[in-house]
Parts: C-alpha cells; structure tokens; sequence
C-alpha cells in the first residue's frame, strides 16, 4: 500500500469534476432532455391493495394515444432483479396500491391527463401486518457457539423488542427515464445508481439481445438507493411505450407518484435477548428480526441478509443466534436505502445496549468498552477480524463530546446525551462482489487518461474519487484524468453504485488499470506513448483477495472485505410543553480507513447524519390501507438544515490494505448511528423509548408512563441506580 | 397544468371585472398575487384556471399606509416586507412574527399577505386530490381517516384547519378587511372574514366569486399594549403550525387591562378565546392565572381519533404565551 505523503490528489479537497456544471445550472437532468417527436407518459396504478382486476375502461377522447398494457411485453414481464417475482405490469392480480396495470402516451400532456381510465377490480382482503404474513421471501439464520451455554454463563438475562418504521429516500430529483427506439432496439436515458441493472431488466423484459439495449445515465439528482432497483421498472415502462409508439417516450413522476410507488426502507420488529455477567460482558445473544418487505420480494433478501450480519452491532460474543425473516405484505415494495438493513438492526442493538447497561448500573462507555470487538476477534458470522477500530472510535468520541463531563451535567435536566457505537461493512456481502466479477477500464489520453466505469455520480462525488486515485496512481495531474459517461454503450459492467462500493471495490479495481498503465508507460508521457505505440486502453477485473472466504449455505466466514467503524454522541433537548426532540449538539468519529476526498468525506458522514436524524426523529410514512397518505413534502417531514445541529465530524485512517489508498466505504455507514444515539439520549432523560420515529406525541406517552406527568417532574426517576448483586436475578424484563 | 391565459390587472376594479368576465363566458378564473398557493393547486390539478388576473402590476397595493386611527396594509405586500417592517415590528409584534414564521425565505419573498390570509387548507386530503368538502364533493374523508392534523374546535363537517400564520395575529389585532368586488367595496371585521365550515363547507372565508381581498386596516395599538406570536410546527421551518397562538395583551403594570387571545392550527377558522379573554382581563398574570387560561383554552376541544395530542399541547402553548407575554418588560 502506498503512504499518502507526496500525493498531489488523493486526500486532497481537489475541485469536484461535476461542480462547474451542477452549480451553474449547465447539468442537464432527465427532465432537462428532449427530442424530436417526444411522446410524455403517464402510468395508471391500482387504486386498492389486493384483488384481482376484473375490467378496464377508457373515458374521453384516446385517438393518437398509445396505450399498453401486459400483453404489449415482448419478453418476460418481470422487473428482472433477483426472485423475478414483480411484473412490469400487473397482468390480473394487484398486490399493492399503486401498482402499474396501463401505461399511456400522447405529444400533448393535457391530453395524457384528460383521458379517464377506470378499472373494476374484485378486492380480496389485504395484509397490512408482516406477523400475520404467511409469504416469506427470504429466512436466514446465523449460529455462533451455543445459546445454551451461552445463556448458562449469564447472571442477567435483558429483552426487549425495538421497531423502525419505513423511511423515504427522499433525493431531490424524483424518478424518470425517457426510450428512444433505435434500430429495433432501444437508448434508455434516465437517473439512475446502476445502468447496467436497468440494462438487464431491459433486455428480459423486451427481448432484446445485449447490443440492442444501451442505457445512459443522465445526471442525477440524488439517489441513496431508491435509484438502485426502481429505475428498472419505470425505464421498461418507457421502453415498452415507446417500441410500441415507435417515438421517444418521456416519463418522469412528480413527487407525489414518486412517494406512493417508489420504494421505501424496510420496517423492521426485532426482538433482542441477551445473557450477562454482572460485571457486563456478554454471554449470549439471541436475536430474532422481522423485516416487511411489501408486495414483492425486491431487494428483501439481501437488506435481510446485511441487516442480520450487522444485528448484534460492533460486540464480541461467542454464543450467538440471528434469525430473520422478510415477508411479503400487501404494501408498496420495499428495497434498498442507504444503510441496508443495518440502521435498523444496529437501532434495535445500540438502544439495548443502553438498557443492558442501565441494568447493570454501569455506564453506557464501559459496558461498550468492555465488549467492543477488537483485532482478532470474530464477528457473529465467525469472522476473524484483522484490523477493527470499534474502541479506538469510541474513545475518541467520548473523550471529544466530553460524554461523561456532560453526562453528569446534564442529569436531572431537560436535556440528554446519548451514543451509538457501531459498524458497517464495505461492498457486496458475502460472495456478491466474486459474483459481480466487476471491470473498470482506463484509456489512455493525450494529457492523461479517461475512466470507463458504469459506477454513477449520484452526487457523493464518484467522478472527483475516481479520478483521484487514477491520477496519483498513475502520475499526473488530477486536472488530466477525465470521466467518461455511464453509458453502457461505452463502459463495462463495474456493477450497482452501491453499497458503499464504489471507491472501495470498483476504485481499487481502477487503481490496478492505472498501476499497469504507468508501468507501460514507463519513461514515456502519455502523448509519447500514444505517438509511438497507438491507443492503449487496459481493463481490470475484480480479484477477490485470497483471505476472503464465505460459505453462503451455513452463513459463516467472511461477509464483508472490510468495515468501517463510527462512534456518534448526541445531546438532545427537550421542551417540556411541545416534547419536541432538539438535537443541539453531535460529534461523530468514523474510521473510513482513507479519506481520498475529506470534504466530500465528511459531506457524506453529515449527509448521512442528517437522514438519520430524520429517520430518529422526523420522517413518519404514514400508510392507510396501504397506501401513503403523507406524499407530499408538506406532510413528509425531513430535518432542514435548522432541524440539525453543527456536525462535528472527525475522520480517522486506519488503512485497509485491499482498498484504493487504504481507503474503505463511507457512504452509507452515517446513516446507521444517529437514531440509536438519540433514542438512547432520550433514556438518559428517563424515557424509555424502543422505536423510531420519536415523535413528539410518542415521546409524551413514554414520558407520561414512566413519570406520571412530565419531564419537569421525573428528576428522581433519572438516575440510573445501581442494582445489588441479590437483585441481579431479578431483573428478567418482560419484553 | 392546464394552459391558461394570464391577464395582468391595472387596478383593483379592472382585475375584478376580468374575473367576472372570464366566469360569465364559462372559463375558470383565479387571482393571483404572488402565485405561491395557487401554483401548487395547479401542479396538483386541485385547481383549473383557465384564465390567471395577475395583480401583481398594481401599484401601491404592496404598501403600508398610516391613516384612519392606524395603519392600512395593502395585500399584495410580501410576507418577507411585512415581517421586517419597523412599524409593524414596533407597534405590532404578533404580526411581525407571524409573517416570519411562514414557511421559507424563498417563499416569504413571493407570498403575499392577502395570499396567506386566503390560501387553502394544507388537509392531506384535499391537498392528494380526493372529492372532499373543499373540493366540492360530499364528505370530510378526515373524519375517519388520518386526522392527526385537524381541527379540534370548530369542526364539522369539515375538519380541516385553517393554515395561515397572519391570520389569528390580525384578528387578534382587531383588524379590518377591505374586500373588493364587481358591484363595489365592503369591509367586514378580520374576524367575520372567516367562516366555518357550517356556514359553508367549501370556503373558508366571506369572499364571493370575483371578489378579492385588497387591504387590511389594523387600528393604533392602545398604551401598554404588547404582542406575540407563538408557533409549534413539526420542524424548525417549512411546516404549517399544529398549534399556534397569537396573544395581544395591554397591560397596565402587571394588570391586564385587555386581551386577545386567538389560536391557530386547530380549527378552521382563526379560533378566537373569549373566555380566557375575560379571565385575564383585570387580573395580574401569575403563573396561576396563566395555568388557568390554558386550561379554559381547551374546555371546549373536541379531538377527533388521532389529534388528542393537541389538547394539551394547546393548553400548554396558552399558558407559557400568556405568561412570558406578561413578563415582558
């Protein structure tokens, strides 16, 4: 691994590549394109969540309308991903509200919005509740050690049950894509995470060889992962309008059909119970998560699957069980978000922990302390870890907030100070990234080199990363390194621009391409050697270091490359009247192994901050009869920027020897800490809070239930107490 | 969004006769001074104009004008000018405050006063397009639905809550509005503007098809008069109010010799309290009296299934406005 000293980019606050243009308007969007003979779409959805479609009827005036439907799918109607469970069209059975049945196009869009269709449908009783489910898309159990034995070591047994409802992705720029028949093909142009997913999708859905599918990315307003699966739908909607049509067909949502149909992060109930010794270290863990999935399978499997692995948070345990299911509801589908399982696992972790050290009577630092995976240690999957930062970040971040200065201080107050330590791995789990077989490309240029990735710049600053890690790799100016479109036209399958992947993986895989570029080059510059031997393009497949192992039957070995590892402390404050939540002060430490971008970094640790204060606090979906009733920004409530404190971000480096520079993923980790770390302020106060959102009307009645009338009154219940050894025995809660 | 035509006004009286000229040929016509509510109906196809009367080119209707024992505001001031003005900052607080507290900067710099005092209910309902009261169907779909953001005074058979921050402040202010039509001009107390759904389910306010209101008259603040505007919104920012109390006390000493008290987010109708009005009056505010209006506050509250929260929440905002009104030096 290369030392950063005497690096000209990388960990370097460089220009972004996308910045002149996004910042002077001059970046076109999906909305932004047009072209000639463009038809606009319009998508006709289920009205009910379950039951069959009986008939559909046109009122108004639909001559030069192309209309299709089901029957108008030239391959298989499926949005291919991985059960191939969801049709591209409803055909007779609904499962969901809003799920598409016809699909509409016409040049003029007052027309489009004129015709009237109505579909008579016989309603079958829908499911709103994952217990009550009877489908499973997806079950996985994790096994470590013996729970028996586990449990026999323990003087304290803690349960409890913790929930999280769904959340909105919420990027700026809502879905859209527009079709362009080409030669008995199809151009998809849309935003988009992973252009070579909706690639893909296109071909199954249309029947389409690779060559006569080509997607190309438009510049996206935001992504965090409610790009990674949806965009595969509504590009097969535009596809199929406009093979039909034979014109360019336009279809963007506005926010209101973006929030009822799209995708959303997945509710979770997980039930935690947990053997201890009386001096705090954990015995046995026993954990049981249930993850609802909605209508159709989607992602569900694998947010389970990294949900389960991050379950028991950054702790040693030799005696370990995670169950898990996702199961279908009649809801809108679930699917990927930012953090992928783990925020809601690691909530349901972090809030126990505090009551396990509540318990005990011990400080929430110590009992982390005392438990808090160190190097060689193995994780629940039976991971044996080399390098792990998890006391190294949280002693940082104690001693930076002064938790246990202000923990003191603040007792008996209306304000708390809570923290949440925990973890995050880097890349697809498990075997995915050997089954990606991910390439990157680099060609050689006049003054440098171009890149040819299908990883896309969704804003976390792609591009400006990528660039970096070739330019000092391979020896010349940051400013001569260019970035070719994510167009599948041109680039190779790097795979999903997700799951906090991109530098770490596909960077790494960049970096080889540039590694081998320099030594063919040696002495000569990159116009000398285009001069002498001609065009030079080298590109690099993903190498699974030989370390890695994982046996995806039983569920053990080695689920993630590498992990990042965080530590938040947050002060909250609350106003007695209102028992609104004010987050007034937050310190994060994150070991990222390298920062190659630190601005960029550290915008994607307050970034994800942000979102996870409005995940603790805020953003409630609220679903009636399966359908979101609060679709609109109004109704919707994101923290602005008034909602949420300064951010004191602090970025360690421990450097993971398979990563671009050392570095490790960053983006989706931020997301994971902030809801726990409040929750676990609020206990502080005395309020024993096990679900997010902490709205100010469920904080009231945990308040009212653990004082009997207010903040201002409950000084004495405050204090953590601790408990005598004879009364250790006692304390089985109920869960 | 339907294509319309836009007409720009050169005064009240043509703005008014556009109107009527547009309806009696059968197209829909809207006003629109800033635009700032009326664009998001049509975005969401709540509202159809055919034809916009832009009165954005009015002169002199974006001023304030001291005269007739106070001040006249004409409509079309922004909420942004409304909120920085000294006049009204010094004399009228509870207005200055009410006016900062609307949504963003962005849109306190295009919406106007008459906008905000005008403007539609924020229901879930009415706002996702469904055929309720207000928009001219048969029945509140919040009575059994998500009514965690309705009334809890004044309802029936409309639930919804009337959404503007200036309104509860003017009426508080005892003003008077000047409402222009094709057959002249009226003027009726702030508080008669508004009506509950009781009197009629469609509207919320007195204003007759091509009717607009132009100005408000708010009367010289009497002595030891003082005033403020509190808010509780589900966020720093951007957000309608779940409760919000504008309180207008004139005090001699620590004596109330007068008050207004009147509540915003919880009924459709800026809700005035003239009981809490009469215990205040005469006394001194203690923490006592201040308790004792919260309470009286919500004597009358009538929560619906998933707004009871806002019972005590109200209770709660009356007494710490009262008091820390009082406090005030």
């Amino acid at each position: 691994m290369r030392s950063s000293r005497g690096l000209k980019a990388v960990g370097r606050n460089v220009l972004r590549k996308d910045g002149v243009e996004k910042v002077s308007g001059a970046a076109r969007y999906i909305d932004d394109l047009s072209f000639p003979n463009l038809l606009h779409a319009r998508t006709i959805r289920s009205t009910i969540p379950s039951g069959h479609v009986v008939d559909i009827q046109y009122h108004g005036d639909t001559t030069g309308f192309t209309i299709v439907d089901h029957r108008d799918v030239p391959g298989r109607n499926i949005v291919a991903l991985i059960d191939d469970d969801q049709p591209c069209l409803a055909e007779r059975t609904i499962r969901h509200f809003a799920e598409p049945i016809v699909l509409l196009a016409h040049e003029n869009r007052e027309r489009l919005n004129a015709v009237d269709v109505q579909i008579a449908y016989r309603e079958a009783t829908p499911n709103f509740d994952p217990a009550a489910s009877k489908t499973s898309f997806k079950t996985i159990a994790i096994e470590k050690g013996s729970l028996d034995e586990g449990f026999a070591a323990a003087d304290v047994v803690v349960e409890g049950e913790y929930r999280a409802g769904h959340q909105e992705q919420l990027y700026i720029e809502p879905n859209g894509a527009i079709a362009v028949p080409a030669g008995g093909g199809i151009t998809l142009y849309g935003s988009m995470q992973c252009p070579y997913y909706v690639h893909r999708a296109l071909k199954v859905l249309l029947g389409l060889p690779d060559h006569k599918v080509r997607v190309i990315q438009t510049e996206t307003g935001g992504g965090f992962g409610g790009k990674e699966e949806y965009p595969s739908m509504i590009a097969g909607h535009a596809a199929l309008l406009a093979l039909k049509a034979g014109r360019p067909v336009k279809l963007v949502y506005d926010r209101v059909e973006d929030m009822v149909a799209t995708t959303k992060r997945h509710p979770a109930v997980i039930h935690h119970r947990t053997g201890v010794t009386r001096d705090g270290r954990l015995t046995a863990i026993d954990i049981d998560a249930l993850f609802d999935g909605g209508a159709y399978a989607t992602l569900s499997a694998v947010v389970l699957s990294r949900g389960l692995i991050h379950a028991s948070g950054p702790y040693r345990c030799d005696h370990v069980r995670i169950r898990g299911r996702a199961v279908m509801t009649n809801t809108p589908p679930n699917g990927a978000f930012r953090g992928f399982g783990a925020p809601q696992t690691q909530l349901a972790a972090e809030i126990h922990m505090d009551r396990i050290a509540g318990q005990l009577g011990l400080d929430p630092v110590r009992v982390r302390e005392i438990n808090a995976l160190r190097p060689g240690d193995t994780t629940a999957t039976g991971q044996r870890l080399g390098d792990c930062s998890a006391l190294q970040v949280l002693r940082a971040a104690v001693e930076r907030s002064a938790f246990k200065r202000r923990r003191r201080a603040l007792a008996g107050t209306n304000r708390g100070i809570g923290l949440a330590l925990f973890f995050h791995g880097s890349g697809f789990t498990g075997g995915g990234e050997v089954a990606l077989a991910s390439k990157a490309s680099l060609a050689l240029t006049g003054r440098g080199a171009r890149i040819f990735v299908a990883s896309t710049e969704i804003g976390q600053g792609t591009r400006t990363m990528h660039a970096q890690i070739v330019a000092d790799t391979l020896g010349v100016p940051y400013d001569c390194v260019e970035v070719n479109a994510a167009d599948t036209g041109e680039v190779p399958n790097s795979g999903p621009t997700v799951a906090s992947r991109t530098c770490m993986v596909v960077g790494r895989i960049l970096q080889r391409c540039a590694e081998e570029m320099r030594e063919r080059l040696g002495t000569l510059t990159p116009g000398e050697y285009l001069r002498t031997h001609g065009p030079l393009v080298i590109t690099k497949q993903y190498e699974k270091s030989s370390a890695i192992a994982w046996d995806d039957h039983s569920y053990r070995g080695d689920a993630y490359g590498s992990y990042g590892w965080a530590c938040d402390v947050v002060e909250v404050e609350v106003d007695p009247d209102t028992w609104q939540v004010k987050p007034t002060a937050f310190t994060t430490v994150h070991e990222i192994g390298k920062a190659i971008h630190p601005m960029l970094a550290s915008g994607q640790i307050e970034g994800g901050s942000a979102q996870g204060i409005g995940y603790a606090l805020f953003e409630e979906v609220v679903m009636r009869d399966g359908r979101m009733a609060n679709c609109q920004l109004t109704n919707y409530i994101v923290p602005t920027t008034l909602d949420t404190p300064a951010i004191d971000v602090v970025m360690l480096e421990n450097p993971y020897k398979h990563g671009p520079f050392g570095a490790k993923g960053v983006g989706e980790m931020p997301i994971d800490g902030p809801a726990p770390a409040i929750i676990n302020a609020l206990r502080h106060m005395g309020i024993d809070l096990r679900e997010i959102p902490a709205t100010p009307e469920k904080i009231m009645a945990a308040s009212a239930e653990r004082t009997g009338s207010g903040i201002t009154k409950s000084r004495s219940a405050r204090r953590y107490t601790k408990p005598s050894s004879k009364t250790l025995h006692a304390l089985r809660e109920k869960p | 969004m339907k294509t319309f035509t836009n007409v720009n006004a050169r005064d009240l009286r043509q703005a008014v006769a556009r109107s009527a000229d547009a309806r009696q040929s059968g197209q829909a016509a809207s006003f629109a001074g800033g635009g700032s509510d009326l664009l998001a109906l049509m975005k969401e196809r709540i509202v159809r104009p055919d034809v916009i009367v832009s009165l954005k080119p009015i002169k002199g209707l974006d001023q304030l004008t001291p005269g007739g024992g106070g001040i006249t505001i004409g409509g079309l001031i922004t909420l942004d000018a409304l909120s920085r003005d000294a006049r009204i900052h010094r004399q009228y607080a509870v207005l200055a405050e009410a006016a900062a507290s609307v949504a963003t900067p962005q849109i306190r710099n295009v919406g106007t006063l008459a906008g905000n005092l005008c403007q539609r209910p924020w229901c879930w309902y009415y706002r996702n397009g469904f055929p309720c009261l207000k928009a001219g169907g048969s029945q509140c779909f919040s009575v059994s639905g998500e009514n965690q953001f309705h009334a809890i005074f004044g309802g029936g058979p409309s639930y919804i809550v009337h959404p503007s921050d200036t309104a509860p402040a003017l009426v508080a202010l005892d003003a008077t509005f000047r409402i222009v039509g094709p057959s002249g001009e009226r003027e009726v107390p702030a508080a008669d503007f508004f009506v509950l759904p009781r009197q009629n389910a469609a509207a919320e306010n007195v204003l007759a098809n091509d009717e607009l209101l132009a100005s408000v008259h708010v009367p010289t603040a009497a002595g030891g008069m003082r005033s403020m505007y509190e808010k509780v919104l589900d966020r720093e920012a951007w957000t309608h109010a779940v409760v919000s109390a504008a309180v207008v006390l004139r005090m001699d000493g620590q004596t109330c010799r007068d008050a207004r008290v009147v509540l915003g987010g919880v009924a459709p109708i800026p809700w005035r309290l003239p009981e809490v009005e009469r215990l205040l009056t005469g006394q001194r505010i203690t923490e006592e009296v201040a308790a004792r209006a919260g309470e009286l506050a919500v004597a009358g509250a009538r929560p619906l299934a998933k707004n009871g929260y806002k019972v005590p929440l109200t209770n709660a905002l009356v007494r710490r406005t009262v008091l820390e009104l009082a406090r005030r030096a």
